[in-house]
């Protein structure tokens, strides 16, 4: 391993400034990725531009919506009640990236600015209709998550720029999401998929879903199903996002279409995994094979709507449900 | 037996300490003034003749102090089982892990570069990968002077007549299992550092595990460097776990030697994670062909096992593993009529070592699972097969083991109540449950013509004793037992009792830490040493205190008299009343224990263990039919161990044992693929994390073995060998779909499921 020099800049526009004047310079945050790179020597910077001294790059704010400073680890969004309960996602990924080792430095804006197919939060950025909020030399600019990868270690950031932060919207309590990550291990893992999904509903009296014990049981998702189905449970609005699937994390547009308005059932669900896995393109590698990837697909898609129901008809008790989904 | 201060208690480890705080002293952190570090060049092909090497650059890099090639080596020396292995190879690399070339530089990063500037040129060759397409005729040779891949070590084992059997049996079942490569995964690497006086004496310092046979290993190399007649001193630093994986000697340890010769310094080489994965000796990869029979009462009346195993490209303890796994075949279960026959196959992968378990978990993964389809077959509830079949005490197994304590029936009986088999066998719902068995070597094994251990006791003027043993601890926690043993035999604190256990200069000689026989040994070594000690103070107190030896005892490090218990005298004073008296004298105790077991007949029979430990484990499983994952809900593991010399280590063996076994049974394997290993790392190996334990109990059965100290057998290795079968049975028993290839992931388990449905996938 060569040496480097190292800066630590307290504010952005030194960063950026830093970035400009020195070639061959590399950001780092959390350094949990670019630490591993620099080992297996795909990159060797002759200059490293700290962004962890930053002060104003950490920040979680719940005012309006969702705003998250580029900076903020894992460990303090995992930590945030606020996106506990309304980003439910969001707080899936961080709560099973690596290790709490890792997630105590690893940051939101280095996950997403690696760039990496597998990346877990990537896919509840997405489906939380995420914009970035870049900052560089030639000022600031705003792109929405899903123009922000552009393939595996691609992304959409020209050079010197840096991501300041995350913008969502606010979602009321009619939604809900999840994100499934589908390892082999509990921890320490990539994911084989990764599986977001955000789903907003309407009940037709307005009234209580009056079949919310069922989630519950240990009935079958399909039973669930067609108990929401008779009481006229309907899709008002959908997003789906798959990891491991495409060179980048992906928007499954074509399904999230299919389900957004249409009554929920059994059968609309298994359309919706199906047309799910056909706008996939997954792989074989030795953490996969390409046929289990797309099944599990159809089967994760399904999960995790499901989940993001209960969430949204059972929000006290469905932060960590303990059934298979 | 019954006033026992010391042994049976929970004592915890008392390296704990040194490594929870960082302070313990590892290879890696060894330093010697003027060290150098040695760093590897490795093959780029795994077949391919070496056309061109030139080291010219590497040796003009600043800080380079030596590189060495093949021809810096004596040219017919080989090391290995077979001597098919010279530590630097010329002319023909048979595996990515085969060494080229070597630098000694100042600094590991200038190694490192010099390395990059060594260039090789290789004209590539086709290999062979696969064991049975090794073993076809016109595949390519792996070493050519041997004419046939097929390794010139046929392991044969026939008890009784297997044909005659089958034609008597009421029920017959045949099928075909398989085991991948797994690995070791010591946290700590493999390393050492050798260092040479003027005089050419060698000290090594290493984490070995087989400490005085390495010693003759490195007189035989500098033997053949033209150094004879010099000492060799082992210095082991603690070590990070070893899992039979430092069971022999290794090219990076020569490769050191002669670096240190080269340059006349200490010469450091410590393996890089990288390096731990893809050139150590891992457990190798095995396909078992094996059909069982049993009578209408299922009374098992034969087993007969065909057995390939991938060598790899060299030869290490790995291909005499079949002769452990003879010993589940032949003597799992009373089965009259046995044959066994094992071929191990040299291709282009790395080669295959020992490891925990030493062949019986591929042999037992077979055995178990397809008693298994047998039960079914005979329609008898698997248990109740197991129960009828057990081992017992007294019995004389086909192989001539003489089984003395043997508490099979009572682990089966524990895994049965505990699992609730009878309330969740056969209910569907997903779930299901499974057992497995095991036996295994409990009281040494004769593989060498000796299977000794040395203890050595000397007693200070403060009455505190030193105990200089033979036996290594590798992190199974042999010091904590050796000192407790001494103890409780002297009446003293446990803190008075120093093991010194990492030097051959002044530890007596030991065979190493292998076949579970530390605790047995090496505690009935320092048995026999504390007993001779504990004599000649009871001598000297007698005199002192004007009492018959027999009349006394020692508590908490004071002499006392039983009949009259105001004549006591502390320790330290007898002691130091020897000394400083006119003809005085010191305390010295000495005692060599080799087990009175037997080696293996040419037929491989004999009575190879004084005891043997027994076990059995139950699992309960739920399985995602829709993901194939499999989650384990209950697992217990119950142990015969004679006795817990200390029940907290105990658990611990058990609770690694089964965590290593659920590795192998539910992730681990390393993914060869044309001879290039492409998992070596952590992320991709998937070796369980502390989130994946599922709940353990691990339940304690005392056999009490006459021969063991204080009654104990060995469970070093128990732990891991019926958890992949147990698990195996219980995935059946859930889903029905029986997975007969290791690891069991969940792509295996969904595929079984959707042919079982007699669907495919869309």
């Amino acid at each position: 391993m060569r040496g480097y020099e190292y800066f630590k800049p307290k504010t952005i526009e030194e960063a950026i400034k830093l970035m400009g004047s020195i070639e061959g310079a590399q950001y780092i945050a959390g350094g949990t990725d670019v630490m591993v790179m620099l080992r297996q020597k795909k990159i060797a910077p002759r200059c490293m531009i700290s962004l962890r001294n930053i002060s104003d790059l950490s920040y979680i704010d719940t005012n309006d919506g969702l705003r998250i400073g580029s900076a903020a680890t894992h460990s303090a969004i995992e930590e945030n009640e606020y996106i506990k309960r309304r980003y439910c996602a969001l707080n899936d990924a961080t709560t099973h990236l690596g290790s709490r080792q890792i997630r105590n430095v690893a940051t939101i804006g280095g996950n997403i600015c690696n760039a990496a197919p597998s990346a877990d939060t990537a896919c509840p950025l997405l489906v939380l209709d995420a914009r970035a909020i870049i900052v560089g030399p030639k000022g600031s600019r705003e792109l929405a998550l899903d123009d922000f990868f552009l393939g595996p270690g691609k992304t959409a950031l020209e050079k010197g720029e840096i991501v300041k932060e995350f913008v969502m919207p606010r979602f009321d309590e009619s939604t809900g999401s999840a994100y499934i990550k589908h390892t082999r291990r509990q921890a320490m893992d990539l994911p084989i998929l990764g599986i977001a999904a955000r789903i907003t509903i309407s009940v037709k009296s307005g009234s209580e879903v009056r079949c919310k014990d069922m989630f519950c049981t240990i009935d079958s998702i399909s039973n669930i199903l067609s108990r929401l189905k008779e009481e006229g449970m309907r899709c008002v609005d959908a997003r789906i996002a798959m990891g491991v699937v495409a060179p980048r994390p992906i928007r499954a547009k074509k399904a999230e279409a299919a389900l957004t308005g249409k009554i929920i059932s059994p059968e609309l669900f298994e359309e919706i995994g199906d047309i799910a896995a056909g706008e996939a393109q997954p792989r074989d590698s030795i953490r996969g094979e390409a046929w289990y990837r797309r099944e599990m697909i159809r089967v994760l898609v399904k999960r995790a709507l499901i989940k993001s129901i209960d969430r949204v008809i059972r929000p006290d008790e469905a932060i960590y449900p303990e059934r298979l989904w | 037996m019954n006033n026992l201060t010391i042994v049976g208690k929970k004592i915890p480890k008392r390296d704990a300490p040194l490594k929870a705080t960082g302070s313990a002293v590892y290879i890696q952190d060894l330093k010697i003034p003027g060290m150098l570090h040695g760093k590897i060049l490795y093959s780029k092909y795994p077949h391919a003749r070496i056309t061109g090497l030139d080291t010219s650059m590497a040796e003009k890099l600043p800080g380079v102090r030596a590189v060495v090639t093949a021809s810096d080596m004596p040219a017919n020396f080989r090391i290995g089982v077979m001597k098919d292995n010279p530590p630097l190879k010329t002319g023909k690399v048979l595996s990515i892990r085969d060494e080229i070339a070597a630098v000694a530089a100042i600094s590991p990063e200038i190694a490192e570069e010099a390395l990059s500037l060594i260039k090789v040129e290789y004209e590539e060759l086709p290999g062979t990968f696969d064991p049975l397409e090794a073993m076809k005729e016109g595949a390519p040779l792996i070493h050519e002077e041997a004419k046939s891949n097929i390794l010139k070590m046929p392991w044969k084992l026939v008890c009784g007549d297997v044909e005659a059997a089958k034609k008597e049996s009421a029920f017959i079942v045949e099928d075909t299992f398989s085991t991948p490569w797994v690995t070791h995964c010591c946290l700590g690497t493999s390393g050492c550092v050798a260092q040479l006086d003027a005089k050419n004496n060698l000290t090594l310092y290493s984490n070995t595990q087989i400490p005085s046979l390495a010693q003759n290993d490195y007189i035989e190399a500098l033997n053949a460097f033209g150094l004879k007649g010099k000492r060799v001193r082992i210095v082991q630093s603690v070590i990070g776990g070893a899992f039979g994986s430092k069971l022999d000697t290794y090219a990076y340890e020569y490769i050191a030697i002669l670096l240190a010769l080269k340059t006349r310094k200490p010469v450091k080489i410590v393996f890089s994670r990288e390096e731990e994965f893809f050139a150590t000796s891992p457990r190798q990869c095995t396909i078992t062909k094996i059909s069982h029979g049993c009578d209408k009462e299922g009374r098992l009346t034969f087993r007969e096992m065909e057995m390939v195993l991938d060598n790899g490209a060299y030869t290490s303890w790995g291909a005499t593993t079949p002769s452990v796994m003879m010993l589940p075949i032949s003597s799992l279960y009373k089965v009259p009529n046995v044959k066994y026959v094992a071929k191990c196959v040299y291709t282009n992968n790395t080669y295959s070592q020992a490891m925990r378990g030493y062949g019986n978990p591929q042999a037992t993964f077979a055995i178990e699972s397809s008693l298994d389809q047998l039960a079914e077959k005979a329609g008898i509830d698997p248990y109740e097969l197991r129960l009828k079949n057990a081992n017992e005490p007294g019995e004389i197994t086909p192989q001539r083991f003489k089984i003395t304590s043997c508490g099979m029936k009572e682990c089966i009986d524990e895994v049965v109540k505990r699992l609730d088999w009878k309330g969740k066998k056969g209910k569907g719902g997903n779930r299901g449950v499974g057992m497995a068995s095991l036996i295994h070597v409990g009281g040494g094994a004769r593989v060498y013509k000796s299977d000794g251990c040395g203890t050595i006791i000397k007693m200070d003027d403060f009455g505190k004793v030193d105990v200089f043993t033979g036996a290594s601890d590798i992190g199974q926690g042999s010091e904590t037992i050796i000192a407790q043993i001494v103890a409780e035999v002297l009446g003293i604190p446990i803190d008075d009792v120093n093991v010194i256990n990492n030097d051959t200069d002044i530890c007596p000689w030991d065979v190493g830490v292998h076949a579970s026989r530390t605790t047995f040994v090496a505690g009935n070594a320092a048995l026999g040493a504390a007993k001779k000690i504990k004599a000649q103070i009871l001598e000297i107190a007698a005199k002192l205190l004007e009492e018959e030896p027999a009349s006394l005892d020692i508590k908490n490090g004071v002499v006392f008299s039983v009949k009259n218990s105001e004549k006591t005298i502390p320790l330290g004073k007898a002691l130091r009343k020897l000394h400083y008296t006119l003809g005085g004298n010191m305390l010295m105790a000495e005692y060599f224990y080799d087990p009175a077991n037997e080696n293996f007949d040419k037929e491989f029979k004999g009575n190879l263990s004084v005891s043997y430990a027994y076990g059995a484990h139950g699992v309960e499983v739920e399985v995602d039919r829709e993901t194939g994952k499999v989650k384990i809900l209950n697992y217990i593991a119950a142990h015969d161990v004679g006795k817990a010399i200390n029940p907290m280590l105990l658990e611990g063996q058990i609770y690694g044992g089964g965590l290593m076994g659920l590795g192998y049974a539910l992730g681990e394997k390393m993914i060869y693929e044309k001879g290039y290993l492409k998992n070596g790392n952590f992320l991709d190996y998937k070796m369980p994390t502390v989130k994946d334990i599922p709940p353990v109990q691990a339940v304690i059965v005392e056999t009490d073995e006459k021969d063991g100290p204080f009654g104990a057998k060995g469970i070093g290795e128990p732990g891991l060998v019926p958890t992949a079968p147990a698990i195996a049975n219980a995935i059946y028993d859930a889903v029905g779909v029986r997975i007969k290839d290791l690891p069991i992931t969940p792509e295996k388990v969904l595929a079984a499921l959707r042919e079982k449905e007699g669907q495919t996938h869309k």
